[in-house]
């Protein structure tokens, strides 16, 4: 319990945020894929990926390898066989539909007339064959026919199938408490164990119901039956009663009741809390599980010097970050994602001491900043200056026997270089690259390259790295 | 009145003591007089016989064992002092302090040269009042 109550206490408004987003957005999946069969199959790959993490956990590696795949395979899978329903679904005409609005059931769908209209149907011998489509989109199922907008009533039903009507022998769709199309082909069903008493209009009807959630009602011209096709089954409608059960089932027309309203809500409310606590859980086990520690070395990056001065040196040019946060996080932690910052916009020439915090660190959400290495980062900052130095030859080897080398003229006698402030004030001198006596036997002239103390000190002339040297050598005197 | 004239003396005396210290500051807030004295010739050399530099040079093998920096003054005001800083590149190895005397003189310094003393060095001359009046350059070699 205190476990809990200090994380609850460690939340920050954008965890809360991000829980609170994450359910809406599973709530609405529910919402506008409920009563279809994505929905069912979405909790199948969902209880799939629960047994792919136990297998894990088990140690069954074929299995969870499998499983694994499986998982990666049925979200193709999804999107090829379910192509129609993602389409209904994102076809929303208004976004509030998409987004905040809830998909009601068609409750106005006049179910008397419909009953009455079967009936004086069969007792007429008038063959009917009637689609009343569910969640699923049945028009891509349903060749030719003629549009229609009709209302729906027993005479219009009556004469729709009336044998004198150049559209009585297609399917006529009723959509609300209208009839939206007549004269429709509906697909064959090719099974082969239909009662032989049915004939193409029962095929047909079980072909449309095995393809989609629409239910199809059929009144047989030659014996009067009614029969109503459901998914892969026919179901005999011996009486008014079993007709209106059937048709109330399909419509959801019990919902059109102040006590189905309130049944919606709750089963509504319940799955916004399932939701909710799902997502909850899924949050906690990602930002707060399995508490891992970990130190990664990451870049000083210093940030915001004054232009006219150069970092000269630092003491460390990256630091080791201990970090907590849970395994998940940990685990997906990339180097790009963890920073570390020096600001030197308050630095000052010299010897410059930073105690660095975690206003100096850029984290992921979701991790922890424990402990830094080093604590304190030294930074010296110099200004740079020019400095006219003299030139001096760096001779070496031997002179040959008896000689001297007495005098040396160097032109240019002096040279400016650019460097730090501080750097330059140790140095009096540029040397030249070292330059061998051995072959000197007389006097003479020769050019040699200068060479710079270090990589802080440069040429004010890049192309003036050469002094030309004169040289007087005289024999020695006993 | 009578009352007053320790009070008058005392300040008399203050006063008198003041003077001098005023004196010494105006002094030193003149500007420094130029070096007392014209630097006449300045060379390195490998030996000194008979108060002149001998085997003038600006290279030395090591193997001469011991080198000097011979410099010379006349127009000696005052018995003075000048300094000769030996630097190895750019790092000071030894500094010699020297007495110049009126009206003219000549003094050296000398080192002995070791094997790791090899690479190129200078002889800065300097003042009492610490200004470089000359700097020599040379070499030691093989």
């Amino acid at each position: 319990m205190n476990t809990l109550l200090s994380l609850l206490g460690t939340l920050r408004w954008q965890d809360v945020v991000d829980v609170l987003l994450n359910s809406y957005i599973l709530f609405r999946f529910y919402v506008l894929f409920r009563g279809t069969v994505v929905l069912r199959v979405l909790a199948g790959i969902a209880l799939l990926w629960v047994f792919q993490r136990l297998a894990v956990g088990m140690g069954l590696i074929v299995t969870s390898w499998a499983m694994q795949g499986i998982i990666a395979g049925a979200a193709l899978i999804i999107i090829i066989v379910f192509r129609n329903e993602l389409r209904n679904v994102l076809q929303a005409k208004n976004l509030r539909a998409l987004l905040w609005g809830f998909p009601q059931q068609h409750v106005a769908t006049p179910v008397e007339a419909i009953i009455e209209g079967v009936y004086d149907l069969a007792r007429k011998r008038i063959g009917a064959l009637i689609v009343l489509p569910g969640r699923e989109n049945v028009h891509e199922l349903i060749q030719g026919g003629v549009q229609w907008d009709g209302k729906v009533s027993k005479e219009m039903l009556l004469s729709i199938f009336w044998n004198g009507n150049p559209v009585h022998d297609g399917a006529a769709v009723l959509e609300g408490n209208r009839v939206t199309r007549v004269g429709g082909i509906l697909p064959l069903s090719l099974r082969d164990d239909l009662p032989r008493q049915y004939g193409t209009r029962h095929r047909a009807a079980a072909g449309l119901a095995e393809q989609s959630d629409a239910l199809v009602i059929v009144v047989s011209e030659e014996r009067g039956r009614v029969v109503a096709a459901k998914n892969s089954r026919f179901i005999p409608i011996d009486d008014n009663l079993s007709l209106k059960r059937q048709l109330t089932e399909h419509l959801g027309a019990a919902r059109d009741s102040s006590k189905g309203r309130l049944h919606e809500s709750r089963k509504l409310t319940v799955a916004a809390a399932v939701c909710l606590l799902c997502m909850a859980g899924i949050w906690f086990s990602f930002a707060r599980g399995m508490e891992t520690l970990v130190s990664v070395e990451v870049p000083l990056e210093y940030l915001n010097r004054d232009p006219r001065m150069q970092i000269m040196s630092t003491s460390v040019n990256s630091v080791r970050l201990h970090l907590s946060g849970s395994n998940a996080l940990i685990s997906s932690l990339r180097p790009y994602q963890v920073k570390a910052k020096l600001d030197l916009g308050k630095a000052v020439s010299g010897v410059n001491t930073f105690t660095l915090s975690e206003e100096n660190i850029v984290l992921p959400p979701g991790l922890w900043l424990s402990r830094i290495e080093p604590p304190e980062v030294r930074v010296a900052l110099d200004m740079p200056i020019n400095k006219d130095l003299p030139v001096q030859v760096d001779w070496v080897g031997t002179l040959p026997s008896g000689l001297l080398l007495e005098s040396v003229t160097v032109t240019p006698a002096k040279i400016t270089v650019a460097g730090a402030q501080r750097t330059l004030a140790q140095i009096s001198t540029i040397y030249t690259e070292k330059v061998r006596l051995d072959d000197l036997a007389a006097s003479g002239q020769l050019t040699a390259v200068l060479t710079l103390n270090g990589a802080s000190v440069r040429l004010v002339e890049a192309g003036r790295d050469r002094v030309e040297v004169r040289y007087t050598i005289r024999r020695r005197t006993p | 009145m009578n009352g007053k004239l320790p009070i008058i003396i005392g300040c008399l005396l203050l006063g008198l003591l003041y003077l001098p210290a005023s004196g010494q500051a105006t002094e030193d807030a003149t500007d420094p007089p130029g070096p007392a004295f014209r630097l006449v010739r300045a060379v390195m050399c490998e030996t000194i016989e008979g108060y002149e530099p001998r085997h003038i040079a600006v290279a030395f093998s090591v193997a001469v064992g011991r080198i000097s920096c011979y410099t010379s003054f006349d127009g000696v005001t005052e018995t003075t002092y000048i300094e000769h800083k030996w630097y190895r590149r750019d790092e000071l190895v030894t500094v010699k302090r020297l007495t110049l005397r009126p009206p003219n003189w000549a003094t050296f310094s000398s080192i002995q040269l070791r094997e790791a003393d090899k690479g190129p060095w200078r002889v800065e001359i300097l003042d009492a009042r610490n200004r470089i009046v000359r700097t020599l350059r040379f070499s030691v070699i093989d």
